[in-house]
């Protein structure tokens, strides 16, 4: 079980992720959604312990009973692999390319696991095999180039798993990757979850994805999570002004014409999400909601019932 | 007259040779594909990576030759002008790439990037660019900045400028709105819009995202392994997808 209590991450003026709690239990699937520099990588990797070294982390984040916040690099080591491990999205730049894949899988076995070469290849062979990966004996001689990037996702993956962990990360494991070829990834990923009853943490901007493989989501906006609950219910009923702004502004190739024939607009959200730095100090989204109030720049919100925004605040 | 045609295009390239002895393989990247496009009008172009679909956009633009069939723009066949007769007709077509970050000189006003397609026609410029920069929705002293100073969207609006800025009849967006978020892809969107009804610009525009095709084309042509596999209206294609694999790619978007 991973709990994270008010875990925050400040890079130089601003804070990235901003009094973040979130509990995951195994086998939970999770999808965490927003823009670029919402703060949802920073939280996924604040949560394995490879925030930047600028960043400063604080708040409480507990791996079942060991507290993360302020660990040192060696308890990380210790952690990491076995409670949590991390999926990338540019599988070329996260394997080694000089190195035959299967090797790469295989050097966690023996270094945290103590496997013997022997037990080690076996064990990343298998690994192979339940992420999907065709012929797994010839895989594992090629070099990363050599593969195609669907299979050097699947690499990553059984990678990922070598060492069973308890959370797997994946932060846009599909964006580098062909519409089809993201579909089984995506697919991949929730299969694993629910096998191995492992949680998942599912980072994306694809809301396609995320309903696919997930059954809860966060949305987070300027370092704050907006909205969560369960992800058939915020894609179908967004209750926050950015989460509603978010989803219309989706294309959808139905009714694209006005009554006068010309081509319908897409909703958007106006103006752009600040730098950190000048994020406001209330709620993050003000300047940019359409149903703001007066308070919203300057006094934070409360959750309620999911959701943080004055309005639905002063609705119940 | 129609503004593109594409008659029967094919290209082949050489793949690396695998056996001393042995002729090396060939791959067809684009088969026999023939579309036409007309004056205003959007025609998307949607497939995987390796379909085909970038190699078809460069042809359009002339960067390379087919090796068999005719892109005819305006009714002159782009291989067989001469250079500079080339030259004085590519102001009227223009492309806008994926990443403005890697098309954008980072050492150089955007004023000067948006000036370059002007230059190369020897063109006289100042005013042309603070049009171009307010067409696009950002702000004549926007000239002087330099392409990190922002955003993404911005740069990406940036470089629509400097592709409308010789006031051309045909855009080429190459997978434009791909690297973009949600919500600024929708405001790209609506302004490659906005131009279009302003201009009469025709946009071929080139995505693996069938959900985003769907939205703004008039007709859509699927590709795969360099073939035409679907060619209609976008709106008969959307309710009603022949191929398996345009059903396949409309799962893969979320839309089935």
């Amino acid at each position: 079980m991973i709990k994270a209590s008010k875990l925050s991450v400040s890079l130089g003026a601003g804070q990235a992720v901003r009094d973040v709690s979130l509990l995951v239990r195994p086998g939970d699937r999770i999808g965490v959604v927003g823009e670029s520099g919402c703060g949802k990588t920073m939280l996924g990797l604040a949560m394995i312990g490879m925030t930047p070294a600028a960043a400063k982390v604080s708040g409480s984040l507990r791996l079942d009973n060991a507290e993360m916040v302020g660990a040192d690099e060696k308890s990380w080591q210790v952690q990491r692999a076995r409670r949590v491990a991390m999926v990338f999205q540019e599988p070329m730049a996260a394997l080694n390319p000089i190195k035959r894949v299967g090797d790469t899988v295989m050097e966690p076995l023996i270094i945290h696991m103590g496997l013997s070469r022997a037990q080690a290849r076996e064990c990343a062979l298998s690994l192979f095999e339940e992420v999907g990966i065709p012929d797994p004996e010839a895989r594992f001689r090629q070099f990363p180039h050599e593969i195609s990037g669907g299979q050097r996702q699947r690499v990553l993956i059984a990678l990922a798993l070598t060492c069973d962990p308890g959370l797997l990360i994946a932060d846009e494991p599909t964006t580098a990757l062909d519409a089809n070829v993201a579909l089984r990834i995506t697919e991949l990923l929730a299969r694993l979850a629910r096998d191995r009853t492992m949680a998942l943490l599912f980072i994306s901007h694809d809301l396609a994805a995320v309903a696919r493989s997930t059954e809860d989501m966060l949305v987070m906006y300027g370092g704050d999570i907006v909205e969560r609950g369960k992800t058939a219910a915020v894609l179908s009923d967004p209750r926050h002004p950015y989460t509603q702004g978010l989803l219309s502004a989706r294309p959808r190739p139905e009714n694209v014409r006005e009554t006068d024939g010309r081509r319908k607009r897409l909703p958007t959200i106006p103006g752009a999400v600040p730098p950190l730095a000048d994020l406001p100090a209330g709620c993050r989204f003000a300047g940019r909601c359409p149903v703001e109030m007066s308070q919203c720049a300057t006094v934070r919100p409360a959750e309620r019932e999911g959701t943080i925004c004055h309005q639905l605040e002063a609705a119940t | 007259m129609t503004l593109l045609a594409v008659e029967n295009v094919t290209k082949r390239y050489r793949l690396p040779r695998r056996a001393l002895l042995k002729p090396p393989a060939v791959l067809t990247a684009v088969d026999a594909a023939s579309f036409t496009l007309e004056r205003g009008q959007t025609l998307g172009i949607v497939g995987e990576s390796g379909s085909g679909k970038s190699t078809l956009a460069r042809m359009v633009m002339a960067f390379e030759k087919p090796d068999a069939g005719r892109v005819l723009f305006e009714g002159n066949d782009l291989a067989a002008l001469s250079p500079n007769t080339l030259r004085s007709l590519r102001p009227h077509f223009q492309l806008v790439f994926q990443d403005p970050y890697g098309s954008l000189n980072p050492r150089r006003t955007v004023g000067w990037s948006i000036a370059e397609p002007l230059r190369a026609t020897g063109q006289a410029e100042r005013h042309r660019v603070s049009e171009a920069l307010d067409q696009v929705g950002l702000r004549p002293a926007d000239a002087e900045k330099y392409p990190h100073e922002f955003s993404g969207g911005q740069r990406q609006r940036v470089a629509i400028a400097r592709a409308i800025v010789t006031r051309p009849s045909l855009l080429v967006a190459d997978e434009a709105v791909s690297a973009l978020d949600m919500s600024v892809q929708a405001q790209i969107l609506n302004l490659l819009m906005d131009l279009q009804d302003e201009l009469g610009l025709a946009i071929l525009f080139i995505s693996h995202d069938l959900s985003v095709v769907g939205s703004i084309c008039d007709s859509i042509i699927v590709m795969k392994h360099g073939k035409i596999v679907e060619y209609g209206a976008a709106e008969q294609i959307m309710r009603a997808p022949e191929k398996g694999y345009t059903r396949s790619l409309m799962t893969a978007a979320g839309l089935i």
